[in-house]
């Protein structure tokens, strides 16, 4: 800044200093007022030229003064005799004005085209580092420094924000950094408005970097000369490459979640396989005892046997099956399912239960079929009637009933009836002959096919475990054509 | 003629458990431990019915479905593992005849292999616990009462009775009733499965012949007489 202005004192001095001497050349080389006119009107363009407008003016008045004192007659005064003359004194000043700012607008618009080319070049330079060169932060930040730098402006840098404007994280920066940075940084992250103040030596510019409006960021640029639009296209390049960013590390973050998964997936498999094999053999080794025991006293000892690996059975598929759930390589496939169907499958996992208790079932004529995960929906009622079981005494009586919901038609409602000591806290559900894993496996069941389970106490004594279903929508078809 | 059982199984403990059972039962056991074991003792010793694991080393079970039906139409049934319903429908694509779930109870898989040995044929009538099915003059009495069906429902139930005990696929059921009708969707067969089952269950709560097998299709449970 200095510089231009001693540039300018330099080009106000040499306006007359260059004026006298033109006229002191045109004197000595006797030159007629045509040749004078044009020696000035160059003049005047030259210093227009380095001095600008302002001198540009100064030497146009001035040569007209020296043009008519000299050379215009009677010379050696400020008056015009010939009428003429004072067309051609006035042609030079209009000439002169004209042509000094003609100079000088041209001279601006090359400076300003100037400018705009260095924006670009900024621009087009920080475009191809950052989306060739590394996805790194850092890496980012230098080339949005650099391109600030690039398009004039003396400091600044790229601040990030971590979840909110108040957490944030100085990426790269040039100069000094004073607090209020942090404030006025974190003010237009929050309104996501660009700020733009005069400061020591040009603008400071705050920009927000946001894509799709979350701002992530804010982009500073201190002492800047650069236009605001070539602020704003750094800043928007700035911020392509920050959302960039972040989906390169979500993407990695993806596949590193899907790499995990085919890991459990494939866990899973050889658990299921390592546990079900044995187990297998177990059963199978039990039940052969058990044939051969039939008379012996130990049958008993050998049912209890045979019923707890059947447990134990069930509950390692039970768990295997809420992993696989969870670990999300288990999609509930829901088809139709005749309710009737289900209490049949219930009864012959649990022979137990029709061993030691009465099972009545209904199922009622205008009861719609579940559309649910069989699998599922079988595991959630061997769990609710093997709670049931364990709740009340031998003998009594465990119903399975199925119907219509009552105040849903699109839904089906399951039944468990027994007639044990019921629940201790209805308002909790907690019991403890029914705590434990068995309902914690089947409310997860039921809720993976959208359905819930809820328990009550019975009028008369005993519990009802009620899962509500959603019922399957079957069409009203024709008979199939006949050969 | 005691019937001749091809086991493959690569756990040697199952391996063992299921020679004692089908011993005791009156089989003549063979035992192989992979699929290429299984080959080689397919081809020499021709069994009357193969039972196989699917995941094993070396040559899995699918390769040796794939060899068996190759050579013929022995019945296969498969050994999976829960929540191995993909695996089960592949093997039965390929053309294995049943499978039974791991851990299985003695009785169910003896039931299944006694469903695959039997030969139905092209008997005009058969005869189950309380329903007799009569296939030439398309009549079906239950408990000595005549039953009324539609020629779908009659269709369907001489379909799956003929494949007692083995399961027969939605795939299956459409191709043979509906001829393969464009547009047949596993939907409808539920239907007419709905209502031949109010019409020949005694007690619709409690299911005596017909069972949904999830995902797959039907299966005729009852045991023909005779």
């Amino acid at each position: 800044m200095p510089q231009r202005n001693a540039r300018r004192v330099v080009a106000v001095v040499s306006a007359p200093v260059l004026v006298a001497l033109v006229t002191w050349l045109a004197i000595q080389l006797d030159a007629n007022a045509t040749t004078v006119g044009f020696l000035y009107l160059i003049l005047v363009l030259v210093v227009s030229i380095y001095g600008g407008l302002t001198v540009g003016l100064i030497a146009s008045l001035l040569a007209t003064a020296a043009f008519n004192y000299f050379f215009l007659p009677p010379v050696h005064t400020w008056t015009i005799a010939d009428p003429a003359n004072w067309v051609a004194l006035g042609s030079f000043l209009v000439a002169s004005l004209v042509a000094s700012r003609l100079v000088v607008q041209a001279r601006t618009q090359a400076a300003d085209a100037e400018a705009r080319r260095n924006e670009i070049e900024a621009l087009y330079g920080l475009s191809i580092e950052l989306f060739a060169a590394t996805n790194r932060v850092g890496a980012l930040g230098e080339a949005a420094t650099r391109a600030l730098t690039n398009v004039g402006a003396t400091g600044g840098g790229l601040i990030l924000f971590d979840d909110s404007p108040h957490a944030q994280r100085v990426v790269a920066w040039n100069g000094a950094r004073e607090d209020e940075v942090e404030d006025l940084a974190a003010g237009v992250g929050r309104h996501g408005q660009t700020l733009e103040f005069p400061a020591r030596g040009g603008r400071d510019v705050y920009l927000p970097l946001g894509i799709g409006g979350k701002i992530r960021g804010v982009l500073v640029a201190r002492g800047s000369h650069a236009t605001k639009r070539a602020l704003e296209s750094v800043a928007a390049l700035v911020a392509l490459a920050v959302e960039r960013e972040r989906f390169v590390e979500e993407s990695s973050h993806l596949q590193a979640l899907r790499e995990s998964d085919a890991l459990k997936t494939s866990l899973l498999r050889a658990v299921s396989h390592d546990l079900s094999t044995p187990l297998t053999a177990i059963g199978m080794q039990v039940e052969r005892l058990q044939r051969q025991l039939r008379q012996d006293d130990l049958t008993a000892t050998v049912a209890d046997l045979a019923e707890q690996t059947a447990r134990l059975r069930r509950r390692i598929e039970n768990l295997l099956a809420m992993a696989r759930l969870e670990a999300g390589n288990f999609v509930p496939r829901a088809e139709p399912t005749p309710p009737a169907d289900l209490f049949r499958a219930v009864r012959e996992h649990l022979p137990l239960v029709e061993q030691n208790h009465i099972v009545r079932i209904d199922v009622t004529a205008d009861c719609p079929d579940v559309y649910a995960d069989p699998s599922l929906a079988l595991e959630v009622l061997v769990n609710l009637v093997e709670n049931a079981h364990r709740a009340s005494p031998p003998g009594s009586t465990i119903e399975l009933l199925a119907r219509r919901h009552p105040m849903d038609a699109g839904r089906v409602r399951l039944e468990v009836l027994d007639r044990g000591a019921g629940i201790a806290d209805p308002a909790t559900e907690s019991d403890t002959a029914r705590r434990g894993l068995g309902l914690e496996i089947a409310r997860t069941f039921a809720a993976a096919n959208g359905g819930q389970v809820t328990l009550a106490n019975r009028p008369g004594g005993g519990a009802v475990a009620r899962i509500d279903l959603p019922a399957a929508v079957l069409p009203a078809v024709a008979e199939a054509p006949q050969a | 003629m005691t019937a001749r059982v091809l086991v493959v199984d690569d756990d040697a403990a199952i391996r063992g458990s299921l020679a004692q059972q089908l011993g005791e039962q009156g089989y003549a056991v063979i035992l192989a431990s992979d699929g290429r074991e299984g080959s080689r003792e397919f081809d020499q010793q021709h069994p009357d019915l193969v039972l196989t694991d699917l995941a094993m080393p070396n040559v899995d079970g699918f390769a040796l479905i794939e060899h068996v039906r190759a050579a013929g139409d022995t019945p296969i049934v498969v050994l999976s593992v829960r929540g191995g319903d993909s695996d089960k429908v592949r093997a039965l694509d390929l053309g294995a005849d049943d499978f039974v779930v791991k851990p299985f109870s003695s009785p169910e898989l003896l039931a299944r292999l006694r469903a695959q040995l039997r030969r139905t044929g092209a008997k005009s009538q058969l005869e189950f616990p309380d329903l007799v099915v009569d296939f030439e003059r398309r009549r079906v009495m239950q408990a000595s009462r005549e039953v009324h069906l539609t020629p779908t429902e009659f269709a369907i139930l001489e379909l799956l009775a003929r494949k007692a005990g083995k399961p027969v696929t939605f795939d299956e059921i459409i191709a043979v009733v509906w001829k393969g009708a464009p547009g047949t969707t596993n939907d409808a067969v539920r239907v007419h499965v709905g209502a031949l089952r109010r019409k020949i269950e005694p007690d619709p709560s409690n299911p005596r012949y017909l069972v949904t097998e999830p995902w797959i299709g039907y299966r005729f449970i009852a045991e023909p007489i005779g």
